[in-house]
């Protein structure tokens, strides 16, 4: 009988240890932090693949700056704003497609082509409100109406396009490409504050204060296997005489939006349409807001100056706040 | 006829496991209160400081173009002064509370209070 104990114990070390490497091999984590896109990019890999998948990532994100950065000369979009006509790559086209098709969906309140604007206001640096002839001037040579795709041929006949509002989103959807063709379990990936939930297992995402420290969230929710992206007016701002102008710009008057918003959070199964949506809902405001994240398939929410969070139809009933100075109106029809 | 399972030696094994499981544990309880922040250069870790433990003034000087200060004080962390255009990460102001976090971006720093009640965070 004494055998049978000692035999009992020595399998089920057997069996534990077994589990344990089983676990360690096939549920490895992997972490990464790094700069790119002219933001922080951390990205939490759980699975067989994780080490390898992290260094995809990472690559990914930096070739694809080189792919939309404005400022980099060798880019193809600067291929495209320093010529009248340039071929693009697949990739970018497939881009740019989908995000006309966003900018004329939103009545022109998203506008990729509103990067000369963008410029002089100078926001992140020596901000300062520009002068108003040149700002006009400038915003009439603006206009996604100046875009023509035809094939891998794309045509501006003036502005300058500018993907700083979407490329954030277009990263989430390559990282998820990576973590599709690996053997992954559950990703979480933040681009910026845009952020890929991979995988079935629900995280809780925290929406962050627009008042306070950007690690602090005054709601939250669960989600699974999304995209979240979210606009918020405290994120590049500037004051001049007791005025507080903010970076996203309205692509009617060439102004900060001012319609009583703060951010603006879009949930979507596609990164590049939480991001560009983020953008456009915030210009919109929450009526036209909310009916364009409709059209979209997507769940919205919208918070105000005066701390009232409003939000599309289903997504009301998920929110659990966690500051209680916000206050829960839901969806109003 | 009595049936004895285990042998003497079986039972001490199970014992020592359950004593290293039970101290692990008690310490991974206690280290959950514990406000730790964390300064990252280029995605790498260069300080970890217990900010509970902190009471007088601390200067922090990373490796980093443009230069940046971070001090920590009175459990709180923050960027003091930085050489950087547009000193976003000053105005992150000071940091005590889990999740709070600050970034220079031309300085590729950032500073974190470790932990948070959320799985990820979308700003």
């Amino acid at each position: 009988m004494k055998k049978i104990g000692t035999i009992f114990a020595a399998v089920a070390t057997v069996i534990l240890i077994a589990v344990i490497v089983w676990d360690g091999y096939f549920n490895k984590n992997t972490s990464t932090d790094f700069f790119a896109m002219d933001t922080v990019i951390s990205a939490s890999v759980s699975g067989a693949d994780s080490e390898i998948c992290v260094e995809k990532i990472e690559a990914c994100v930096n070739n694809l700056d080189a792919l939309l950065s404005r400022h980099d000369e060798k880019s193809e979009i600067s291929k495209i704003n320093n010529s009248s006509i340039a071929t693009v790559s697949e990739k970018l086209g497939g881009y740019l497609s989908s995000l006309l098709d966003i900018c004329q969906k939103s009545g022109g309140a998203f506008d990729i082509t509103l990067g000369a604007v963008s410029d002089l206001w100078s926001f992140g640096k020596n901000a300062s409100i520009p002068d108003e002839t040149e700002l006009q001037k400038v915003l009439s040579e603006c206009g996604y109406e100046n875009i023509s795709i035809s094939g891998n041929t794309v045509t501006l006949s003036s502005g300058k396009i500018d993907f700083g509002a979407v490329g954030k989103g277009i990263a989430l959807d390559e990282i998820r490409t990576i973590l599709d063709a690996s053997k992954i379990n559950e990703a979480t990936v933040s681009v910026g504050g845009s952020v890929l939930i991979y995988g079935k297992e629900a995280v809780k995402v925290g929406i962050r204060d627009p008042y306070g420290n950007a690690g602090r969230s005054i709601a939250s929710l669960l989600l699974s296997d999304t995209c979240v992206s979210t606009s918020g007016s405290y994120e590049r701002h500037f004051e001049e005489n007791g005025k507080r102008y903010h970076h996203i710009l309205n692509p009617k008057t060439g102004y900060p939006v001012d319609n009583g918003l703060i951010s603006v959070t879009i949930i979507s199964d596609s990164g590049l349409v939480s991001d560009a949506l983020s953008t456009a809902c915030f210009v919109l405001g929450i009526e036209k807001g909310t009916e364009l994240a409709e059209a979209y398939g997507c769940e919205a929410i919208f918070i105000t100056e005066s701390k009232q969070i409003y939000t599309t139809e289903s997504i009301a009933s998920e929110i659990e706040i966690t500051d209680s100075s916000y206050t829960l109106i839901g969806y109003e029809n | 006829m009595k049936i004895k399972l285990f042998k003497k030696g079986d039972i001490a094994v199970i014992l020592v496991i359950l004593v290293i499981a039970a101290t692990f544990w008690i310490y991974k309880s206690q280290n959950t209160d514990r406000l730790e922040a964390v300064i990252t250069v280029d995605g790498k870790t260069v300080e970890t400081i217990d900010l509970s433990a902190v009471n007088e003034k601390i200067i922090f000087e990373p490796d980093t173009n443009p230069k940046v200060v971070i001090v920590a004080e009175n459990g709180e962390i923050y960027f003091e002064s930085a050489d950087c255009e547009d000193k976003l990460c000053i105005n992150c102001g000071k940091l005590s509370r889990k999740g709070d976090t600050a970034v220079c971006l031309p300085a590729r720093t950032v500073v974190t209070v470790s932990g948070s009640d959320v799985g990820i965070m979308t700003y």
